[in-house]
């Protein structure tokens, strides 16, 4: 770690971050990351994982409980003012004047950047051509759609060029063609203008479609930090899933299928297992739940879902699970 | 220039709060309806109770007026604290603490917006008062002093409406906690003089209340013009009431903007 000592060469770098509130102690454990300039960062987690804790600790909007980070060697603790200066922050938690049109809080956004009036209305041209806000950038934002405000939003985020761009689930709640149309102005931005780029995303869709590299979040603590295709090379398995008509026929099934894979296991009421080829693996399962004489009443082969990634990786199942049924 | 940049921030996030204002009149139109209102009805309806003479001949228009004002003023106040639980409750806010503005300016905006509204409203409010035959011995200085004590009294409760919205982050708190306004505004001498106050419980809830030296020079300054003794009592409940208020909340941005 002695060349991560420096914090100046990376765009974002945040030592043994943690956070405590006092309804969740363990928000954040210790997380850390190095983000180089002009890379596209993803936070990849389920909901409660701590990556909005994350981000509004990077971005100046939260105090963590220990630990450091700087944006392009400026402390987000001791030089809060030079941090938001270099930052663009896209996050679901903030909302922007309903009142207001989209110009007037473009235009609003860039001065209280410091951009004089003529500079100001510069930007807000070139911003409304760059995200396609022609149509409604002068109605009151309280008429827009998700996806405009989603566009608005990312607009306010690069008034100020800013050197870093944070995005906070970008396309959540959005329709599969929003999404991709704003991971397509996303890639725009990192192209045009060398922004870095840190994101959080609950989609292995979205981080493999987006991001250069990619950490995995979990329950507060890293789990895995790999370029995508690193990642899906570690997770590329199919699952399957067997569930027995007859429910005390379970430990006979998953002796079957511990002899295939060692790792099987009974969770909520099904068999379930990774394995490399999903389809020859289920036949092969198939036949021999057969003679053993063990009817089934589901069977499931799929591609690992994020749930099943954490499964993976830490041999624990993921925090959705943990809360659910106690099984 | 840390100034002037303070000042040029301060102003463009006044122009927005007082631009989004003018769009939803109807959070401020009430509380004028609601002043213009006292001023008629307390005027046509006690008006003849002027003579009496503990008013020592201050015209009862006079001497109602004043409660017009604080009442208008104490709206407008609350009108600041609702602009800011606005922009809490629609997370605007966040997106200014986003930006490099100064804090104290972005707690400040709001109050100096609901300040502007106010002064408006205490000249409208003035101007019908003339029209309804209200004299001005004082001259329109004495207009102006007016002015600029509604101003103050109401810039002691901007600062407490906008301490609750930061603490509390909810409308209906802030809303709730505007009620402390009814008893300033009526354990006071409101509608005659101390002198003619039966009670002897109100007569002395009228003394400890800050708001009758707001009223009393204001009636100075309507009926006779500058008279120091009950304009400097004024001012002194004035500046009390907003020393107190601004640090609660300045504490309370302190708190909120430095962990939310």
């Amino acid at each position: 770690m002695a060349h991560l000592d420096t914090s100046e060469g990376f765009a974002v770098m945040a030592a043994g971050l943690r956070k405590r509130y006092a309804s969740d102690p363990e928000a954040l454990r210790g997380v850390d990351f190095a983000v180089r300039p002009g890379e596209i960062y993803g936070l990849l987690g389920p909901n409660g994982a701590g990556k909005s804790t994350a981000l509004q600790i990077l971005t100046t909007l939260l105090l963590p409980s220990a630990g450091s980070a700087q944006i392009f060697g400026e402390d987000v603790l001791a030089a809060q003012r030079a941090v938001r200066r270099i930052i663009g922050v896209v996050l679901q938690e903030t909302g922007v004047d309903p009142l207001l049109t989209g110009w007037e809080a473009l235009e609003l956004q860039a001065r209280l950047f410091g951009a004089s009036r003529t500079a100001a209305r510069r930007r807000v041209h070139e911003l409304v051509e760059l995200l396609s806000l022609q149509d409604f950038a002068r109605r009151r934002i309280a008429g827009y759609s998700g996806g405009m405000r989603r566009r608005l939003d990312l607009a306010l985020g690069l008034v100020h060029a800013p050197r870093v761009l944070f995005l906070d689930e970008p396309t959540t709640g959005l329709d599969p063609l929003s999404r991709r149309s704003l991971w397509d102005l996303v890639r725009r931005v990192r192209r045009e203008s060398a922004t870095t780029i840190f994101l959080t995303t609950q989609y292995l869709e979205e981080a493999d479609s987006l991001c250069d590299r990619v950490a995995i979040l979990q329950a507060g603590v890293l789990v895995a930090e790999d370029s995508p295709s690193g990642l899906k090379r570690r997770m590329r398995r199919d699952l399957i899933e067997l569930e027995p008509q007859d429910p005390r026929l379970a430990d006979r099934l998953l002796a079957i299928a511990r002899q295939r894979q060692p790792e099987a296991m009974w969770d909520r009421q099904v068999v379930r297992l990774a394995v490399a080829d999903g389809a020859a693996a289920a036949e092969d399962l198939l036949a021999a739940a057969r003679e053993a004489g063990i009817r089934l009443s589901g069977l499931r082969v799929a591609p690992p879902s994020l749930d099943d990634v954490f499964l993976e990786l830490t041999g624990a199942p993921g925090p959705d699970r943990l809360a659910g049924s106690g099984s | 220039m840390r100034v002037l940049q303070f000042v040029q921030e301060l102003w463009l996030l006044t122009a927005r709060s007082l631009k989004v204002a003018v769009r939803e009149p109807w959070a401020v139109l009430p509380n004028v309806v609601i002043s213009l209102f006292f001023l008629f009805v307390y005027d046509a309806g006690l008006g003849a109770i002027g003579q009496l003479h503990a008013f020592a001949g201050v015209p009862y228009l006079a001497f109602i007026l004043p409660v017009a004002l604080v009442s208008g003023s104490v709206g407008g106040a609350g009108a600041a604290g609702q602009a800011l639980v606005r922009d809490l409750e629609s997370r605007y806010f966040t997106k200014l603490r986003l930006t490099p503005v100064s804090r104290t300016a972005l707690v400040m905006a709001p109050m100096v917006s609901g300040m502007i509204q106010l002064v408006a409203q205490t000249i409208l409010i003035l101007l019908v008062a003339l029209w309804l035959g209200l004299k001005l011995p004082g001259g329109p200085l004495a207009a102006v002093a007016v002015v600029l004590l509604a101003a103050g009294w109401g810039l002691g409760f901007a600062g407490y409406a906008v301490a609750i919205a930061l603490r509390s982050q909810s409308g209906r708190t802030a809303q709730a906690a505007t009620f402390v306004f009814f008893p300033l505004l009526f354990l006071s001498d409101t509608f005659v003089p101390l002198a003619l106050i039966r009670a002897g419980w109100l007569r002395i809830a009228a003394e400890v209340n800050p708001t009758t030296y707001v009223f009393d020079a204001m009636r100075a300054l309507l009926a006779h013009g500058f008279e120091t003794g009950p304009l400097l009592r004024g001012l002194a409940a004035i500046l009390a009431l907003a020393f107190l208020t601004l640090g609660l909340a300045v504490h309370a941005a302190q708190r909120s903007l430095r962990e939310a």
